[in-house]
């Protein structure tokens, strides 16, 4: 077996893409568009890390998870006791963080075994275990009463990451960074291997590929980011309870932020978080205030319609038009 | 190189496979043969390691019956299907870049190369593996998956069903192609006996998943048995 790379030159489109994404990403603070809209930001990078931890697993491997939230709370949770009880610093409570929440990943590897909607209830069943665990362990946890006092972002090198800005460019570069490992994998031949298994399991393995080992390790990593997502999150908002860390909306807005985007990508689960999240608190807020995620559900299904590989999909499916070249399915 | 001692399989209360023991010496291109639901397939299935047996399966000297099917692969145990299983989000070369990578153990660009021209599929390398290739080009990398993992022994389900004869024929050459080039054992599933007797050097047929014939596909054809469960005669 080798994770060899394919190739890691960026091609000039890749380039280009990159340099604006790059500008986009700094605009924010470089126009200085003030604290609230940071805020609103900051969720939604914590979104679009997310949505990319669960894409990750999806595209590469094809296992759909509807227990994403498992793993964001238990890299909450973790973080915020490792920080608060034992007085880690919280630069290291945050990947441990992510540490425990691929640990807590590895009670779910029998669920590999099984494929389709089966692997998806079975991840969706051992996430509300942990939401429950969370809420009756009291005297670890706080139980339902939940977690405040625990360290906020800490400052390095005279940035305060605790501040909006700081937290902004805190999880805009962990995003970076994740991004650029899914890329690392999905070019490697590990990766490819992954995006065959995920349509035609037994014809990889008939190869010699090990495809319960590789899938694995991609729940492991997937476990991994969603926990340190969990974490950056925490440490930002500053409590924590059993409803709110493991709540269904961090399985469901990943998934529908992913799909939106176009989840064969990896900008698509990014772009797809930040701007459903962004329409859901600027606009669906504004005309529904009671029960506007009816609204998602809307745009979703709209999208699923017109463009069912995302925004992604759907761009790329432009830009390929003219040239009459083969469909966009990756970025 | 290939030994089946006493293999059975049971699917709930239905035999699939009862007490089939035969051997395959290194070299040899050996058919097997038997009516519709024989159990050729299931046999395939368990030499490859997609399905567990009672009994014993041993390969280069070395008991693989507990053996999962990807390290069975990486023994060298190649084996195509009768649907074509491509890997559907890649392209044809990235298919053997994948069998090759993880088959074999290493990536050889070159041999890939050779494999594409040998199967005769080069000019679609690069192209979608399920969207662009016809039914007789799938077949064609179903073998070149099956090469790219270095197979010692390769198991062929049915790749000359659906030819006409002039494209059987040219097939079965291709056949004897592969076997000299790559220096392989072949078990071949096929129906037709002209094709068997001019293929292989040895048949074994099965009925009702028991072995009921062993020899040259001469031999075979003649024995009572087997004009007996081809002629729809009980068993």
């Amino acid at each position: 077996m080798s994770a060899k790379p394919a190739s890691f030159r960026p091609t000039m489109p890749e380039t280009i893409a990159g340099v604006a994404l790059l500008l986009v990403a700094v605009a924010p603070i470089v126009f200085d568009v003030g604290n609230y809209a940071l805020g609103l930001l900051v969720s939604s990078l914590v979104l679009a890390g997310l949505g990319l931890s669960w894409a990750l697993l999806g595209n590469l491997g094809g296992m759909v998870s509807f227990g994403h939230a498992a793993f964001f709370g238990v890299g909450a949770y973790a973080s915020a006791l490792v920080s608060a009880r034992l007085g880690l610093p919280v630069v290291v409570a945050v990947p441990l963080g992510g540490l425990v929440a691929s640990l807590s990943a590895i009670t779910m590897l029998p669920t590999l075994r099984l494929s389709g909607p089966y692997f998806a209830l079975a991840i969706l069943a051992y996430a509300q275990i942990f939401r429950i665990l969370a809420t009756e362990a009291a005297s670890i946890t706080g139980g339902a009463g939940g977690l405040q006092r625990y360290p906020s972002l800490p400052t390095i090198l005279g940035l305060d990451l605790s501040s909006r800005t700081g937290s902004y460019l805190l999880v805009l570069s962990v995003v970076a960074v994740f991004a650029g490992v899914y890329v690392a994998i999905r070019r490697s031949h590990v990766g490819i291997a992954l995006r065959a298994i995920a349509e035609s399991e037994v014809a990889t393995r008939v190869v010699g590929v090990d495809s319960l080992r590789l899938k694995a390790w991609m729940l492991l990593l997937s476990a991994f980011m969603a926990g340190v997502f969990g974490a950056l999150n925490a440490h930002v908002i500053g409590f924590l309870e059993p409803d709110y860390a493991f709540g269904g909306s961090w399985s469901m807005m990943p998934i529908i932020a992913a799909v939106f985007g176009g989840y064969r990508t990896v900008l698509g689960p990014i772009c797809g978080a930040v701007a459903i999240y962004l329409f859901d608190q600027l606009v669906a807020k504004s005309l529904i205030p009671v029960g506007h995620e009816i609204l998602l559900g809307v745009v979703l299904a709209v999208m699923v319609l017109i463009a069912p590989n995302g925004i992604a999909g759907f761009v790329g499916g432009l830009l390929d038009r003219p040239k009459g070249g083969r469909p966009h399915v990756a970025t | 190189m290939l030994r089946l001692d006493a293999v059975s399989v049971r699917f709930g209360g239905l035999s699939a496979l009862t007490d089939v023991s035969f051997a395959v010496p290194a070299g040899e291109i050996l058919g097997l043969v038997g009516p519709n639901g024989a159990g050729k397939t299931t046999l395939f299935n368990t030499i490859s390691g997609l399905v567990r047996p009672r009994g014993r399966i041993a390969f280069d000297g070395r008991d693989v019956t507990g053996e999962p099917l990807h390290r069975r692969a990486r023994l060298g145990i190649g084996r195509t299907f009768q649907i074509p299983q491509p890997m559907h989000r890649l392209t044809v070369r990235e298919n053997l870049l994948v069998a090759q990578v993880f088959g074999a153990g290493a990536h050889e660009p070159e041999r890939i190369d050779e494999i594409l021209a040998v199967m005769e599929i080069g000019h679609k390398a690069d192209a979608d593996a399920a969207t662009s290739l016809a039914l007789q080009e799938l077949k064609r990398l179903e073998i070149a998956k099956a090469l790219a993992v270095r197979p010692k022994v390769l198991l062929l389900d049915e790749v000359l069903a659906g030819l006409e004869s002039r494209a059987k024929h040219l097939f079965m050459l291709k056949l004897r192609e592969l076997h000299a080039l790559f220096g392989l054992t072949i078990v071949i599933v096929e129906h037709d006996i002209e094709t068997i007797s001019n293929l292989c050097s040895r048949a074994v047929v099965l009925d009702f998943g028991r072995l009921i014939a062993d020899g040259t596909p001469d031999e075979v054809f003649r024995d009572p048995n087997v004009v007996k469960s081809y002629t729809g005669g009980t068993h």
